[in-house]
């Protein structure tokens, strides 16, 4: 019995210096988020008031959307509703076209890759180019991001040394990350200067103000938004809050939460386009939200600020590594919006969760993660993706527990297991013998113990 | 091409039950016996830098003993004479590049986490960024403790009034093998001038 | 105070001792324990293996048989916890669910209720203890290591009254050991990985006694444990409490 996450997950284990790397470093940034909850009293009830917050603003979206859009085009910003990936993408698409451009710098947005933006730009003749060092890391190795904060993470420095030997013309040999970075530096700051329009994601929009704010350690966002004359930001509609009160519960949480320091560098606020620019362009995107809001038992997946911590304390996405899943958001998280993205294409990740109950117990804006999990578990069925073997299990269980008499014979000759494998108490528990050793069973239960009176 | 009203419609049509909005005035948000000696111990731990300026310090001879070599200098901040650039009369903000120190002034700063709030105050802002070294005069009594308090003064510029930062320390990246570097695309330093008042 | 006990079907099966360590030990506090027959499952099993309703029938029969009492008390803490979480949403229209409310892992049920303060048995040795996540993070026997709050441990309350132990803990000391379940079966190699660390973590201490909440964790750890030869002993809270009473 095994999933796509277990087989792929098998496979990464395979290489045990690696996996024990990445398990050790994601503990590390756990860790350090672990000090910087601790280090302010008011945790846990940041946590609370993030958690209704979220709950409010995206149940009441419709009337902050109406404010946010109404305030950033008195700002002077054009605003545009993309219903769809599809949409959106055409939307960036004509914006660019008329303007133009033919170089695009981006900063990381999470939203892009959703709407896999960045082929259909290239498709259409627009060059693309990542500016956040993890993402432009793996553009330039053609890969997809393995963690939504680090998205490079699974790249070591002599992987990254030799991609920028060949790519951008490094000294052989010389794999020091402070070198490679300030390679990078050079070769982006040369991408900023030419490029004609620079691109944004938002971590969130003030309905109030209008304002797009942008968390950025690199300060990559606002170089790709201060030299090119056009800026557009593309934004979730589950990323509008009300007001800056409500900013500053988030802002104080997204990097202690998610890479364990005190701020990202950068906070920054767009509400108009430079004065020697073109007006600033909003592509706030839709693509499944007003509908997941709708579902009862995982609308509360919308509550996300995307800050990553439920990977870094997964044990088993520590293990397993972010190509283990289907969905391009891997973790826990990611095993929840891939289910409502599509069922039928991410069942696979389903498995990977013990129900340990870590990430929903750590997550800023308490996403109730593993109940979710445990809940789509129960839905396979219905989806069609249940595994038969483990549906075949389940009954026989059932009707084994359901019927003491077929229990309790069962049990009773449970020890007879000791000498034969595959014991009805047992069945289905083979895959065990893998890593296990069998547990020997004791001649007599706790229920015949009891009623021969032996239990005193 | 306007989806507005079938996204809101949509949304509406789906949405449940409905959540009030907290009460947020209950936070009890950390202070600090003394905010200023945090803001220094936090801006140090972020990386940057703080020199504190006596009254009656030129600041210019100041940043040039910091900055000997600097040949570039960019700011348009009246108090600073040694600019060989200003960020209002270049003529793209691109020419700003190679600047090897750039002059922003902070309106304040937040004790728990360094932050400095600078909302725009020059046509081209990307002399806050395209610098390789940041330097940022800050006043030594205009330290809040918290985010809380930060957001609730902060304000744009009369004249340029669609963007702000807080920035924290120079720009910094672990995107290769967790190791932390500084300077990825924006300044590789970043030092904190705390004026007299 | 009428006390249900409920000892799960891998206990009775396969950990009939741990029963036996339950039952002598709230005995020798002088309450009144009843085990009612042909109790089987609560469950869990189907349900975490996304067959819930697989556990409906199991939760009526739970039902009837523990409604009567003040208490249900269960050396396991992931069966306790699915009980408490799951079986009013399962029952729902069904029957009026009692037992969610009165359910209570034997930690907690000692800690909490009887406030046992008082020498229990003797166990001279350094123990390495296991923090099941569903004790840590459903039925709070400690404060989980995730979240700031003042911390305490239950666990650790209670094997600090018995004479001669030392109980020490592992790095990482609510990680999960990577039972789950169905997971150990769905999940071959994580199970493992995650498994070899827990008892290599608890190896670490210094202790050659693990002991936790749930025998299923410690299934799992004995397993790998076993299958590789270590010199490590798995044993249930209630063994030590109890022991030589």
């Amino acid at each position: 019995m095994s999933t796509a996450h277990s087989n792929a997950a098998k496979e990464f284990l395979k290489n045990q210096t690696y996996a024990k790397w990445h398990d050790a470093t994601f503990w590390a940034v756990r860790t350090k988020r672990d000090n910087m909850a601790y280090g302010l009293d008011e945790w846990e009830q940041l946590r609370e008031k993030a958690s209704a917050i979220k709950r409010h603003t995206i149940t009441h979206l419709d009337e902050y959307l109406d404010q946010f859009a109404t305030k950033a085009e008195e700002n002077g910003c054009i605003v545009h509703w993309a219903k769809d990936a599809h949409e959106f993408n055409e939307i960036v698409y004509g914006i660019l076209k008329n303007h133009n451009v033919k170089k695009l710098v981006k900063s990381k947005s999470m939203l892009t890759e959703e709407c896999e933006m960045n082929p259909y730009l290239e498709q259409h003749g627009i060059e693309v180019v990542e500016t956040d060092l993890g993402e432009r890391i793996i553009q330039l190795k053609g890969q997809a991001p393995s963690h939504i904060v680090m998205p490079a993470i699974h790249l070591n420095h002599d992987d990254v040394g030799e991609l920028f030997e060949e790519k951008l013309g490094s000294e052989k040999g010389n794999h020091d990350p402070t070198y490679l970075t300030y390679v990078a530096r050079l070769s982006l700051r040369n991408e900023f200067l030419t490029a004609d329009a620079g691109m944004t994601g938002a971590n969130f929009g003030i309905a109030e103000t209008g304002d797009i704010v942008v968390c950025t350690n690199e300060g990559n966002a606002d170089m790709s938004t201060s030299c090119p004359k056009l800026h557009i930001t593309a934004i979730g509609l589950e990323k509008i809050i009300p007001n800056y009160d409500c900013l500053a519960v988030f802002q104080r949480m997204l990097c202690r939460a998610g890479t364990g320091q005190p701020t990202t560098t950068f906070t920054s606020h767009f509400r108009k386009a430079r004065p020697t620019a073109n007006p600033m362009h909003i592509v706030l995107v839709d693509n499944g939200r007003s509908e997941w809001i709708g579902n009862p038992e995982h609308w509360e997946a919308l509550k996300c600020i995307r800050c990553g911590s439920c990977m870094n304390t997964c044990p088993v996405y520590r293990r397993s590594g972010g190509y283990s899943y289907s969905y391009f958001i891997p973790g826990p998280i990611g095993i929840n919006l891939g289910m409502l993205r599509d069922p039928q294409k991410h069942s696979g990740n389903v498995s990977a969760c013990t129900l340990c109950n870590s990430c929903q117990t750590l997550c800023p804006a308490k996403v109730n993660l593993g109940d979710q999990i445990y809940m789509w578990r129960q839905q396979l069925d219905e989806f069609g993706t249940a595994n038969s073997q483990k549906k075949m299990m389940c009954k026989g269980m059932s009707m084994v527990y359901g019927n003491e008499g077929v229990y309790n014979l069962g049990t009773a000759l449970a020890h007879w297991a000791n000498l034969i494998p595959s014991p009805l108490i047992n069945c289905g528990m083979n895959p065990w013998a893998e890593g296990h050793k069998m547990m020997k069973f004791p001649k007599e239960t706790f229920h015949s113990l009891w009623k021969k009176g032996k239990v005193k | 091409m306007s989806n507005k009203d079938d996204i809101l419609k949509r949304y509406r049509a789906n949405v449940r039950e409905k959540y009030d909005m907290p009460d947020l005035s209950d936070i009890k948000a950390t202070t600090y016996p003394n905010p200023l000696v945090q803001f220094v111990k936090m801006t140090e731990m972020v990386g940057g830098q703080v020199i504190e300026v006596d009254s009656g310090r030129d600041i210019n001879v100041l940043i040039k003993e910091l900055f000997p070599d600097a040949k570039e200098i960019a700011s348009n901040l009246p108090e600073i004479t040694i600019a060989t650039r200003n960020p209002d009369t270049v003529g793209r903000a691109r020419d700003l590049n190679g600047t090897d120190v750039g002059i922003i002034r902070g309106m304040f700063g937040v004790a728990e986490n360094a932050c400095i709030w600078i909302p725009q105050t020059m046509k081209e802002k990307a002399v806050c960024f395209i610098s390789e070294n940041l330097i940022i005069l800050l006043p030594k009594s205009q330290i809040v403790n918290n985010m809380h308090e930060a957001y609730k003064r902060i304000e744009f510029d009369n004249e340029y009034d669609g963007y702000g930062t807080f920035i924290s320390g120079p720009s910094k990246t672990a995107d290769i093998a967790q190791v932390l570097v500084m300077g990825a695309q924006a300044a590789r330093s970043a030092t904190v001038l705390l004026l007299p008042d | 105070m009428k006390i249900g006990l409920f000892i799960p079907c891998y206990v009775d099966v396969v950990y009939p001792q741990v029963g036996v360590a339950t039952y002598k030990l709230l005995k020798h506090l002088g309450l009144d324990v009843d085990y009612p027959l042909n109790q089987t499952c609560c469950g869990q099993p189907m349900a975490n293996a996304g067959f819930e309703g697989q556990a409906i029938p199991l939760a009526e029969k739970f039902e009837e048989k523990f409604k009567g009492f003040d208490y249900v008390v269960s050396p396991s803490v992931s069966c306790t916890a699915f009980i408490k979480l799951n079986y009013p949403r399962l029952l729902k229209g069904k029957t009026e669910c009692e037992t969610a409310k009165k359910a209570m892992d034997v930690v907690e049920f000692l800690h909490d209720v009887v406030k046992v303060n008082h020498p229990l048995g003797t166990f001279p040795h350094k123990v390495s203890l296991h923090n099941s996540c569903h004790g840590v993070r459903e039925l709070g026997l400690s404060s989980p290591s995730e979240e700031n709050i003042p911390k305490f441990n239950k666990i650790k309350d209670l094997l600090n009254l018995v004479e001669g132990i030392q109980v020490l803990e592992p790095e990482r000391p609510d990680e999960c050991c990577g039972f789950g379940g169905m997971f150990s079966v769905e999940e071959t190699a994580i199970s493992e990985q995650m498994g070899i660390d827990k008892v290599q973590r608890h190896m670490k201490t210094g202790a050659r006694f693990v002991t936790g909440p749930d025998c299923s964790c410690l299934m799992h750890m004995a397993g790998i444990a076993k299958k590789r030869e270590l010199d490590v002993e798995f044993k249930h809270v209630v063994e030590i409490l109890a022991a030589g009473l």
